[in-house]
C-alpha cells in the first residue's frame, strides 16, 4: 500500500459526565458518576475505502461517530484525517480546509433537515459557508445538479422538507452532504429509519457515489446485513471498545470474537437454512458500571478467571485485530 | 453510471400518523371558519386595531384639542338619555369630552402600548431562550434563575416597580411622552420570562436535532445557527405567546393607569378612563366609566379568544 | 377443518377527511388457526398496523370499519360497543406493542398488574393469582420472578420489559395474541430472545398470534404464514417458506430482493423504484402497477382478486394469467 490511510484513530476515548447537579450531589450525598462511552478505540480507514462500525446500543459507535467528524471533543487520543489532527496541534486553516472535505449524513431523515428551510438553501448552506460558488445564478445551477445526482428533480429546490418522503429526505440529506465536495463521509445509520424497499435504493444511490467520486466511508450501523454490503472492512464495538476488526469476508465466515459470533448467529435467517445457531444469553449491561475485566464476560460461555479481571488487549491476528483472551485458542 | 430515478412526486411514502398529522396541520384556515366565536374574536380585535389606528380620521371630535371642548357640554348624558346631544353618541365627561372619541383614542395609545411592549418581552425573552437553550451551562443557570425569581413575583408588580424607579430615575426631565416609554419598558421587562422558558424548552430539543449538527459540521457559529436555523422554528409557541400576552398587556397597562401610576388624563388611555370615569360613578354618570370598561374588556376578551384558538391549533401539546 | 380462532373478511378500514375519504384497509381477507403465527408484513403505510387496531377495535376516530367482519372463534367482534369489546381485549385478545410503556403502567408494579388482569378474566383469589402470576414471569423468561414481581416497570431493562408485556398478554390464556412490531425497538441480540420466546409460549399454549412487522428476517424465524400487505390491500398470502423462498407477487419479489443478505457480497440490490402511494393518491387498477416492472395493460385499470397458486394466494394479473394458461 502506497498511500497512508486516509483516516486514523489513536486511542480514541470518550467520557461524559453524567452526575446528578452539584446541588444534589452535596444534599443527597451522592457520587460523581463518569460513562466511559468510548475506551481506547484505534482503526484505520484507506481512502475509496468503507470501513464500518456495527454494534447494540450503548456501543459507542455514534459517539465515535462525532468525534471522528469533528462534532464531540474527544477526552483522549487523536483523530487524524489526510495527515491533519483534528482535534490538536492544528492550525486553524487546515482545520477549516479539513471541514470542507469531511461531511456526514445521519440517521432520521426527518431530524436532518431544517422544516422550516427550503430544500434548495438546504442543499447551498455548506456552498455558501465554504464560498464555493459565487452568486445566486451559478449556486442555483450547483444546487440542481446535486439534486439531479441524488435521483431528484432541480425544481425540487423550492419545495420544503415536509413534502418528501423519508427516502426522498435521506436523498436531500446526501445532496447537502456532497455540495461542499468532500472525500470522507461519515454515515451514522443511514438507512435504519427507512423501509427496506427504499433501503436499498439509498444504499444502491452510496455504493453508485462512491464509485463516481472516489468517497471514503465511515459506516455506523446495527445492522449485520447492511454492513455485510457496504463494508470492506467491519469494527465490532461492545460497551465502548473495539473487539474485533476484520475484512468483511473473514468476519462473517470465521467470526473470532465470541461477541461477533453471536450478533452474527442473532440475525434471522432469511433463508431459513436451519443453520446452527446460539443464542447470546442476557442483556446490555449498563454501561456506567460496566463489568470488570472484558466487559463481555457475564454473557459469553467460554469465559475464564482472567476474562473476569483483565480487560483483554486488541492483538492483531490472522490479518485481523481481536480484543479476547481466548482468541486464538480455538474455542470460538 | 446508472442512479435511479427519485421517487415519483405525490406517490411519496407516508406512515399513517404522519399523514394524519400532516392533514391536521393543513386545517388551521379550516378550523379558523369552522369556529365561530373565533371570527367574531377576530374580526373584533381587527375593528378595534382599526378604528385606533384612524381614530384621528373618524373620531367625532378631538378630545386633545383644548380648542373645540367647551365646560358647556361636560357631563352631557348618552344621545339615547333625557338630555342627551346627538353630537355626543356616548355622553361626555366632566371637561366636555365626547366619551366616543376619548375610547378611540384611548383604544388608540392601550394598542399601543400593548404591541410594543409585547415585541420588547418577545426581543428579550426569545434572545435570551435561545442563549440559555443553545449555550446550557453557566448561560443557562443565571438567565433561568433571574426568570425564576422574575416569575415568584405577579408581573403587576414587578411593573409597578419598574415603572417606579424609572420615575423617579427620569425624575423632572419627564417630557410629553416619556409616560408611554416607561409604560412599554415596564410592561415589556414584566412578560420576558414566558418567552425565554418557552423558546428555552423548545431550544433545548431543536438543538439536538440532526439538521444543527449538520451547521456545526460546517463551521458556523453558534448565533448564526440560533437565529438562522433554530428560531425558525421556535416561532409558532412564540406567536401563541405574543397573542395571549397583548392581552395581558393590554390589562396590565389599563391596570397602572388605573392605579395612576399610567398615562395621565391629558392623554388617557384605555384605563386612564375608567379611573377618571370612576369618580363620577356615584353620581349616577354611569357612561363615563361603562363606555370605557366594556371597551377594555371586550378588546381584552378578543384578544384573548383568538390566543387560545391559535395555541390550540398550532400546538395541541402546549395546553 | 377446524374453525380458525381468527377470520377476517372483506374488512374495509376509511378515513373520512374534508377532502374525501381515504381507504386504509381496502377489503383484504385471511384466517390464523388455533397455535398458528401469521406474519403481516409491509412497509410504512401499508396498513398493517391499522388492521391489526381493527381486529381490536381500536381504530382511532375518524377512522372506523366501513365494511367486512371480523370473527374471533366464529362470534362477529367488529361490530360489538365499546364495553363488550374492552372485555373482549386482555381477556380473549392479548395485545403486544412496540414499546413496552405504552402498556405498562409506569405506577404500578408489574405483579399488580398481571394479577389484576388474571383475576378481571378468571375467579381466582388473590393468593392463586399471585402465584399463577409468578409463574407467568418465569415462563417468559425473569430470573427471580418471585423477588421481581414487586418492581416497578422503570426497574426493568427494554428487553424484560417486554418480557412482561408478554407475561401479560398471556395472562388471561388468550385466544389470539396480536404483536404489532413486538422487537422494533430492541437491540439484535434481545430480539431475537424475544423471537424466540413468543413463538415458543404461543405454540405451548395453542395460542394464535398475529405478528405485525416491517422486519421480514422476523417473519421467517416466527411465522408460520405470512401476509404481504401493499396500499391497503393483501398483495401476497401463504406459508412463510413459499412466500419467503420463492415468491410470487412482483412487490414480495422485489421486497425480498431488496434485503441485504449475510452470505452474498453483491454489488447492487435489487431495488423497486418509487415508494408506497399515499393513501389520497392509490393507484387505479393495481395499486403496486406505477412501481411494477411486469405490468400489463389491464393492471393499469382493473384490480386482480387475490388468487390461489400452489398454497398461496395471490393478487396479481402476471399469475393469475398464467394460472389460467396452464389450466386452459
Amino acid at each position: 500500500m502506497s498511500e497512508p490511510p486516509l483516516v486514523d484513530v489513536r486511542g480514541l476515548s470518550r467520557t461524559f459526565d453524567v452526575s446528578k447537579p452539584w446541588l444534589n450531589r452535596v444534599l443527597e450525598g451522592d457520587e460523581r458518576r463518569l460513562l466511559k462511552a468510548v475506551q481506547d478505540v484505534s482503526f484505520t480507514i484507506e481512502r475509496r475505502e468503507t470501513f464500518a462500525l456495527v454494534g447494540e446500543s450503548g456501543s459507542g459507535k455514534s459517539t465515535v461517530a462525532k468525534m471522528v467528524v469533528g462534532l464531540l471533543q474527544p477526552t483522549d487520543g487523536s483523530v487524524t484525517i489526510d495527515g491533519v489532527d483534528m482535534w490538536k496541534g492544528s492550525a486553524a486553516g487546515d482545520i477549516k480546509a479539513l471541514r470542507r472535505r469531511i461531511q456526514m449524513i445521519f440517521q432520521d431523515p426527518y431530524a436532518s433537515l431544517n422544516p422550516r428551510w427550503r430544500v434548495g438553501r438546504i442543499i447551498a448552506d455548506p456552498i455558501r459557508a465554504f464560498g464555493l460558488a459565487k452568486g445566486k445564478a451559478e449556486i442555483e445551477h450547483r444546487t440542481g445538479e446535486l439534486l439531479r445526482l441524488v435521483g431528484l428533480d432541480p425544481l425540487d429546490a423550492r419545495k420544503y422538507p415536509h413534502e418528501f418522503s423519508g427516502g426522498q429526505r435521506q436523498r436531500i440529506c446526501i445532496a447537502r452532504a456532497l455540495s461542499s465536495k468532500p472525500q470522507f463521509l461519515v454515515c451514522d445509520e443511514p438507512t435504519s429509519a427507512l423501509d427496506v424497499s427504499v433501503q436499498a435504493q439509498i444504499l444502491n444511490l452510496m455504493r453508485d457515489l462512491q464509485d463516481q467520486f472516489g468517497l471514503t466511508y465511515l459506516f455506523i450501523s446495527h445492522n449485520l446485513a447492511v454492513v455485510r454490503h457496504m463494508a470492506a472492512r467491519i469494527g465490532v464495538m461492545y460497551l465502548g471498545r473495539l473487539v474485533e476488526i476484520a475484512p468483511a469476508g473473514a468476519l462473517f465466515s470465521a467470526p473470532q470474537h465470541p461477541y461477533s459470533r453471536m450478533l452474527l448467529d442473532a440475525v434471522p435467517d432469511l433463508k431459513m437454512s436451519g443453520r446452527p445457531r446460539k443464542m447470546i444469553e442476557g442483556e446490555i449491561p449498563n454501561p456506567i458500571r460496566p463489568p470488570p475485566g472484558c466487559a463481555f464476560h457475564p454473557r459469553c460461555p467460554l469465559a475464564t478467571d482472567q476474562c473476569r479481571s483483565e480487560v483483554p488487549l486488541p492483538l492483531a491476528f490472522q490479518g485481523r485485530t481481536v480484543a479476547c483472551h481466548e482468541a486464538g485458542a480455538g474455542r470460538i | 453510471m446508472e442512479i435511479d430515478a427519485g421517487d415519483e412526486d405525490g406517490s411519496a411514502a407516508a406512515d399513517d400518523t404522519g399523514f394524519l398529522a400532516r392533514v391536521r396541520d393543513n386545517d388551521l384556515l379550516h378550523s379558523f371558519l369552522r369556529n365561530r366565536l373565533v371570527v367574531v374574536a377576530a374580526a373584533v380585535t381587527l375593528t378595534f386595531v382599526l378604528l385606533s389606528v384612524l381614530a384621528p380620521w373618524i373620531a367625532p371630535h378631538d378630545p386633545y384639542d383644548v380648542r373645540t371642548l367647551s365646560l358647556l357640554d361636560s357631563h352631557t348624558p348618552p344621545a339615547w338619555e333625557q338630555g342627551g346631544d346627538p353630537r355626543f353618541l356616548l355622553g361626555t365627561d366632566d371637561q366636555g369630552r365626547d366619551i366616543l372619541s376619548t375610547i378611540l383614542f384611548g383604544a388608540r395609545i392601550s394598542i399601543a402600548i400593548g404591541i410594543l411592549s409585547v415585541l420588547l418581552a418577545m426581543g428579550i425573552g426569545v434572545s435570551l431562550g435561545l442563549i440559555a437553550g443553545y449555550f446550557g451551562g453557566p448561560a443557562d443557570t443565571v438567565i433561568m434563575r433571574i426568570a425564576d425569581v422574575q416569575l415568584t413575583f405577579p408581573a403587576i408588580l414587578t411593573a409597578l416597580l419598574i415603572d417606579g424607579v424609572a420615575r423617579v430615575m427620569l425624575g423632572a426631565h419627564q417630557s410629553a411622552g416619556g409616560e408611554f416609554w416607561i409604560l412599554v419598558v415596564a410592561i415589556g421587562l414584566s412578560y420576558w420570562v414566558q418567552y425565554a422558558r418557552t423558546v428555552r424548552g423548545v431550544t433545548l430539543v431543536e438543538r439536538n436535532k440532526e439538521y444543527v449538527q449538520a451547521a456545526r459540521l460546517i463551521g458556523l457559529g453558534p448565533f448564526k445557527i440560533m437565529f438562522a436555523q433554530v428560531l425558525p422554528n421556535v416561532m409558532s409557541p412564540v406567536l401563541v405567546i405574543a397573542t395571549i400576552n397583548l392581552a395581558l398587556a393590554v390589562l396590565t397597562e389599563a391596570t397602572l393607569s388605573f392605579l395612576g401610576v399610567g398615562l395621565p388624563p391629558t392623554e388617557p388611555s384605555l384605563g386612564t378612563l375608567i379611573r377618571i370615569g370612576n369618580n363620577f360613578l356615584m353620581s349616577g354618570e354611569y357612561w363615563i366609566v361603562i363606555f370605557p370598561g366594556i371597551a377594555l374588556a371586550a378588546l381584552v376578551l378578543a384578544v384573548n379568544l383568538v390566543g387560545d384558538w391559535l395555541r390550540d391549533a398550532l400546538n395541541p401539546k402546549l395546553r | 377443518m377446524t374453525r380458525p380462532v381468527l377470520s377476517v373478511r372483506g374488512l374495509r378500514v376509511e378515513f373520512p377527511t374534508r377532502k374525501g375519504v381515504l381507504v386504509a384497509v381496502d377489503d383484504i381477507s385471511f384466517d390464523i388457526a388455533e397455535g398458528e403465527v401469521l406474519g403481516v408484513v409491509g412497509e410504512s403505510g401499508a396498513g398493517k398496523s391499522m388492521t391489526g387496531s381493527a381486529v381490536i377495535g381500536l381504530i382511532e376516530p375518524p377512522g372506523r370499519i366501513a365494511g367486512g367482519e371480523v370473527r374471533l372463534d366464529g362470534r362477529r367482534i367488529d361490530n360489538l360497543p365499546y364495553e363488550e369489546m374492552r372485555r373482549i381485549r386482555g381477556r380473549r385478545i392479548g395485545m403486544i406493542f412496540q414499546d413496552p410503556l405504552t402498556s405498562l403502567n409506569p405506577l404500578y408494579r408489574i405483579g399488580d398488574q398481571i394479577v389484576e388482569t388474571i383475576r378481571a378474566h378468571a375467579p381466582v383469589g388473590e393468593k392463586a393469582a399471585r402465584q399463577r402470576a409468578i409463574a407467568l414471569l418465569g415462563d417468559v423468561g425473569i430470573q427471580g420472578a418471585e423477588a421481581r414481581i414487586d418492581s416497578y416497570p422503570h426497574q426493568f431493562s427494554g428487553g424484560m420489559r417486554q418480557r412482561v408485556v408478554i407475561a401479560l398478554a398471556l395472562a388471561a390464556d388468550p385466544e389470539l395474541v396480536i404483536a404489532d412490531e413486538p422487537t422494533t425497538a430492541l437491540d439484535v441480540s434481545i430480539q431475537a430472545q424475544i423471537i424466540q420466546l413468543l413463538k415458543r409460549l404461543c405454540r405451548e399454549r395453542g395460542t394464535a398470534v398475529m405478528l405485525i412487522t416491517h422486519d421480514m428476517g422476523v417473519i421467517a424465524e416466527t411465522a408460520d404464514r405470512v401476509a404481504v400487505m401493499y396500499a391497503g390491500r393483501i398483495a401476497e398470502i401463504g406459508p412463510v417458506r413459499d412466500v419467503v423462498q420463492s415468491p410470487h407477487h412482483p412487490y414480495t419479489k422485489g421486497l425480498m430482493g431488496s434485503i441485504p443478505t449475510l452470505d452474498a457480497n453483491a454489488p447492487r440490490l435489487m431495488q423497486i423504484p418509487g415508494a408506497m402511494p399515499r393513501l389520497n393518491a392509490i393507484p387505479k387498477g393495481c395499486a403496486f402497477h406505477p412501481r411494477c416492472m411486469e405490468a400489463l395493460g389491464r393492471c393499469w385499470q382493473d384490480r386482480p382478486e387475490p388468487a390461489a397458486i400452489g398454497r398461496s394466494e395471490v393478487a396479481c394479473w402476471l399469475t393469475a394469467g398464467a394460472v389460467a394458461g396452464a389450466g386452459r
